[in-house]
């Protein structure tokens, strides 16, 4: 019981530690330094020890040193003033005779976490850096660079830079390392250590004496190395070829990321290199530690974006086995998605069919949109599977199963015939609110295929009372006013006893009360007009292009290939995760037309090549947005190709707020020149935009773009997300 | 690079913290104990979490969290693997690696740490090196030790380090010299429901464990390498020679490590040694169904299968089994809901059977799914593949060593569908 009198239990240990008699005795005053640790490691408060501490690490027991040592640590900086006096002890073991006693002592006095070390620590570095034993040399780098956060805003000191530079050519290849990450740290604000030829050409050379955590590390930090031409990039390359395929994955997966990189000219060279890693990758992908399967399968997702093709033999090694973590076969799923093809089609939506029933929900759900995902291509082979789903009669089966339909559908349009006969033949309806909102959105949007629709719909609305969703009724509302148009005689009496329990009787909802009295006016203003805002496309206009995956350039995921970002990235959720190209189509026309543009915060800096969206942040005033304006450079001027849309200002105004970006000002009506000013916030810039439309004879819009600070991918994304934002009320005009 | 380490049990409690830099709160654990009450079961825990300043890198391994935290950008296998070679540091050390050997010998796991890493950097993680510096415990040491009041820890540095091969360290010295090779392959296997192979690959290790005086010089020959396409190596061994001769040659470290692993994956070869019969059924009627299992050999060379194990996971209603076992033993667990049946060796002539009824909670709609099973077994002197070591050479030394080569063949993943 550590917790309860541990005041006695120190009072305790403070009288045994200084009766002289345990002194005397080396073995019993071991133990009572051991149990000291002991208690420390399990968080009780053994600081009021410190000063009969100190005295014990004055012995030549190597252990005893190091236990004291490692109290001595732990304590220093809420004893200061006692820990001065711990480092005269220490000071004087730097000298010691033998070197293990020196790299100890050095370490740990490097280690006191303490302000003013500094004074007393650098003398021994020093000595330390020169010191002929190497043990002592690599402990001695290291304390260069505790010795420099102990005092971060310190001007940098030349001679120790110096020092360590000169120390890259250390015979011990761990001095070099430690060397290597010691620099990078102390120069940090300089931009880390400068990797120029006659390093990095030393650097290749040692490669082979390094242990696999230094080949690893020295790999990376050679990212920064620019070879001069063609001859010396080749001669790199060839240096590194053997450690592709080096027995450890992160040596591999390290120098395919230098290779992609240094060869980004060389198309050919980096597709030999993926070729050759693809072996070690799926080394990895079955390696026995469940951690390093999913790095490994996280990998060769994003070599998949460019390569598809690499792993499209070795499906089989991407099957689920049954005790696998669910993480591990979501990413497995996702892949076999991916490699999909006319030959294994049927193998792998048997086996995706088998994990359908997997007793995880969550799991089962992902398999069923991956069934979903592939039906995309083999709409009628997956349609069968998932109407054998139907008739298993479990809940959640029937919800993920009817929410795949609803996508298919989207994406799909020719498989809407066979998904109507099936909905309108599944006979029990899905209990959790996506389900239900599925349902409801195909029976309102092909209300006319499914003949049973009214009658499943006048269940829903009678049952409303009971209904906790917010998000189902509006579903319900969108739906009953999409199949009154398409069926009116059925439907206007259950549509009117729904407008009116929205409207007049007790929905609490202040959401489904507006949404009900939107429709409500609009049907009042006649059944044609209604029609014309309520009924959009029934299938996604846009994506009929991207079914097909298109083989992405190697740049796009090379920054991010080896770091965390690909395996934190995204939430594990298998929704997002599977059916990330539009989450949910909503129903009204105009939302669909636009382009999703996400809310995804980011929080790492390193992605910013990956993800980039734009977000509103606090407002501008006129004066700031006329400041900056004035301040700032043009960066990137652009003829967009087509006339200024012909609607409202406030429609323009909100539909510019739909993606997130402010309108601050616009010229009123037709006066020539047309100007609006707009800008937005994306990772850290702020964009700021001014559209013109000149009197010319073409009369496009031209927009200017300036950006503090610059970042020219937000720009491109900026500028994409305008266009079509623009391009949209245009083509509803025309 | 790696910032502090941090051990938890499976119940969530913290009970190791290692910090390399500034000390790192506890409170970081609050992101990841969020993450393992998502889980619900520990082994479906993200490996990595992130949290608005640090990233969590973690691994799970019998039955412990290795919480690492990191707070710039690192190569994520890196740590991993890291992470992994700490954990079996402890097990080479202690002989296993769970909660109570850690704590019973704290010190010494502090004492590993603190030279594994420092400043977030590995130092020295090669067992060889490490051994060296901190010495293993062992009961006739730890007994002289309490007698004679010496220590763990070696009062010289390793002495190979700074050799030209850095992993073998110099004056090596044996009365008996001897190597042997135990090459060790693995079957993962998944079968379907009428027995055919769904999916299986041989994962092959050849450990070593040379114990060689002075600097010798090796030369390992397979009598068909042609088996092997995806291998990897030992750092020890030339691969230069190995792509254009096709044999092992190498200075050996001393002691025990692995020379290679190897992969085969062509389906043609892949031989799997049993085949099982298996009918499991729930009735629709009746809280009740039936089992009945019989396992048999299928392609085993002539060797004997050993260390015969099925174990089924049950569906969450099944409350109990009442069977009959031909042979062996069979044990159902009601809470884990694990059915193990050990049957040992197995007898072509009389095949092992397991039948018997299975109870299932009233009232409660028959199971969906099938349960599958997986299966352990163990094959001596046979490697499946069919790789057979030629022969050993040795340059360099004038002494005759004793040589030997082990074959065995265990079932790593080797699933069968029901």
């Amino acid at each position: 019981m550590p917790y309860f009198g541990s005041e006695e239990m120190v009072k305790e240990l403070k009288r045994a530690l200084s009766n002289p008699n345990v002194q005397a005795d080396r073995l019993r005053y071991k133990n009572y330094i051991t149990k000291v640790i002991r208690y420390m490691t399990q968080g009780l408060d053994v600081s009021a020890l410190f000063m009969d501490m100190v005295k014990a690490s004055a012995t030549v027991d190597i252990v005893q040193k190091k236990l004291v040592y490692l109290y001595m640590c732990t304590y220093a900086s809420d004893k200061p003033d006692l820990a001065l006096l711990a480092i005269n002890t220490l000071r004087k073991d730097c000298a010691d005779p033998n070197p293990m006693v020196r790299g100890l002592a050095l370490r740990n006095m490097c280690n006191f976490r303490m302000p003013g070390m500094t004074e007393y620590i650098e003398q021994p570095i020093v000595a330390g850096l020169r010191d002929k034993a190497s043990y002592v040399r690599r402990v001695a780098v290291l304390g260069c660079a505790k010795m420099h956060s102990l005092q971060p805003n310190t001007e940098i000191d030349g001679t120790i830079v110096n020092e360590l530079y000169a120390l890259l050519r250390d015979p011990d290849p761990v001095v070099v390392v430690n060397c290597l990450c010691a620099l990078e740290e102390i120069l940090k604000d300089e931009g880390g250590v400068v990797i120029n030829k006659p390093i990095a050409h030393h650097l290749l050379n040692r490669m082979k004496d390094l242990d696999s955590w230094a080949q690893s590390e020295v790999l990376t930090f050679l990212l920064r190395y620019h070879p001069r031409g063609d001859d010396e990039l080749f001669d790199i390359l060839s240096l590194l070829d053997a450690f592709l395929q080096s027995a450890h994955a992160h040596v591999a997966v390290a120098t395919l990321r230098l290779f992609l990189h240094l060869a980004s000219a060389h198309p050919a060279v980096q597709a030999d290199a993926l070729l050759r890693t693809s072996a070690p990758l799926l080394a990895t992908c079955g390696a026995a530690s469940r951690e390093l399967r999913f790095a490994g399968l996280c990998h060769v997702q994003q070599v998949m974006r460019s390569q598809p093709g690499l792993f499209g033999m070795h499906y089989k090694r991407f099957f689920c086995g049954y005790s696998e973590p669910s993480y591990i076969k979501f990413r497995k799923m996702e892949i076999l998605v991916e490699l999909v093809n006319d030959e294994n089609v049927a193998l792998v939506l048997e086996e995706l069919r088998s994990y359908c029933t997997d007793v995880s929900p969550e799991l089962a759900q992902a398999a069923i949109a991956a069934i979903g995902r592939i039906a995309r291509t083999y709409s009628e082979k997956c349609l069968d599977i998932l109407t054998g789903l139907l008739a298993l009669k479990q809940d959640h089966i029937t919800s993920a199963v009817i929410q795949t339909f609803r996508d298919l559908v989207w994406f799909c349009p020719q498989s809407t015939a066979a998904v109507c006969q099936t909905v309108e033949a599944c006979v029990d309806s899905p209990q959790d609110s996506e389900g239900k909102q599925a349902l409801l959105w195909l029976l309102g949007e092909h209300g006319d295929q499914i003949s049973s629709a009214p009658y499943v719909m006048e269940g829903y609305i009678d049952g409303l009372k009971t209904e906790l969703s917010s998000a189902v009724k509006m579903e319900l509302l969108t739906a009953s006013v999409k199949m009154f148009l398409c069926r009116p005689a059925e439907t206007q009496d259950m549509l009117g006893r729904l407008l009116h329990y929205c409207i007049a009787e007790e929905e609490s909802d202040v959401c489904v009360r507006d949404r009900a009295l939107l429709y409500y006016r609009l049907l009042q203003r006649g059944v044609e007009e209604t029609r014309k805002v309520v009924t959009g496309p029934k299938s996604d206009p846009s994506m009929s292009v991207l079914t097909g995956r298109q083989e992405e350039p190697i740049r796009q995921w090379a920054s991010t290939f080896n770091t965390l970002s690909p395996l934190a990235g995204r939430d594990l959720c298998p929704q997002t995760a599977v059916v990330s190209a539009a989450d949910q189509p909503s129903s009204s026309a105009e939302k669909e037309l636009l382009p999703e543009s996400t809310d995804v915060t980011l929080s790492s800096p390193d992605d910013t090549e990956e993800e980039i969206s734009l977000s509103l942040g606090p407002p501008l005033s006129h004066e700031t947005f006329e400041k900056m304006w004035l301040d700032l450079e043009v960066l990137h001027r652009q003829t967009l190709g087509f006339p200024r849309p012909r609607t409202a200002p406030d429609t323009l105004q909100a539909a510019l707020q739909l993606v997130k970006i402010q309108t601050l000002a616009f010229t009123p009506g037709d006066t020539v020149p047309w100007k609006a000013y707009i800008y937005t916030r994306s990772t850290g810039t702020l964009i700021l935009a001014e559209l013109l439309q000149a009197p010319g004879s073409d009369e496009s819009l031209v927009v200017s773009v300036k950006q503090q600070p610059v970042n020219q991918h937000a720009i491109r994304v900026f500028v994409s997300i305008l266009k079509s934002v623009l391009q949209t009320p245009n083509a509803d005009s025309s | 690079m790696i910032h502090s380490l941090f051990l938890i049990n499976n119940a969530g409690d913290l009970f190791l913290e290692k910090h390399w830099k500034s000390v790192v709160s506890r409170s970081v654990c609050d992101y990841f104990f969020e993450a393992r009450e998502k889980a619900v079961e520990p082994d479906n825990v993200p490996p990595v979490i992130r949290t608005p300043h640090h990233y969590l890198i973690n691994i799970y391994r019998e039955k412990i969290f290795f919480v690492s935290v990191i707070q710039t950008e690192v190569p994520p296998l890196f740590v991993i693997e890291f992470l992994h070679r700490v954990a079996e540091t402890f097990q080479d050390y202690f002989g296993e690696c769970s909660e109570t050997t850690i704590k019973d010998n704290m010190v010494i796991v502090y004492e590993l740490l603190e030279e594994m890493l420092d400043n977030g950097f590995p130092l020295a993680t090669e067992s060889n090196i490490l051994k060296e510096l901190i010495r293993p415990p062992t009961i006739l040491r730890s007994m002289v030790n309490t007698i004679t009041g010496s220590s763990n820890v070696g009062d010289t540095l390793p002495t190979g380090q700074l050799s030209t091969i850095p992993w073998r360290r110099a004056g090596v010295k044996y009365t008996n010299n001897e190597a042997y090779f135990d090459v060790v392959e693995e079957i993962d296997a998944i079968l379907d429901k009428s027995g055919t192979t769904v999916f299986a690959e041989i994962q092959g290790v050849i450990d070593a464990c040379v114990k060689l005086s002075g600097m010798p010089d090796l030369t390992l020959s397979f009598m068909n390498p042609r088996l092997l396409d995806d291998v990897s190596f030992h750092p020890c061994v030339r691969y230069k020679r190995w792509e254009s001769e096709r044999v092992i040659s190498f200075i050996p470290p001393d002691g025990n490590f692995q020379l290679m692993s190897y992969h085969i994956s062509a389906q043609n070869l892949v031989a799997i040694p049993i085949y099982v019969k298996q009918n499991i059924s729930f009735f629709e009627t009746g809280p009740s169904g039936r089992l009945d299992i019989t396992v048999g050999p299928k392609q085993t060379m002539g060797k004997t299968v050993e260390c015969l194990v099925v174990t089924v996971h049950m569906p969450k209603v099944v409350l109990s089994a009442s069977l009959n076992a031909t042979q062996g033993t069979y044990n159902y667990d009601p809470v884990t809901k694990i059915l193990v049946w050990d049957i040992g060796k197995l007898n072509p002539q009389k095949l092992p059977n397991l039948k018997g009824s299975l109870s299932l909670q009233s009232g409660a709609p028959k199971p969906e799914e099938n349960p599958s099973l997986n299966i352990d077994l163990k094959i001596q002197q046979l490697a499946i593949s069919g790789l057979k070591v030629n022969r050993l050479d040795m340059y360099g030394e004038k002494y005759k060593p004793f040589k030997g080569v082990k074959y065995v063949t265990k079932a790593g993943k080797f699933q069968v569908r029901t």
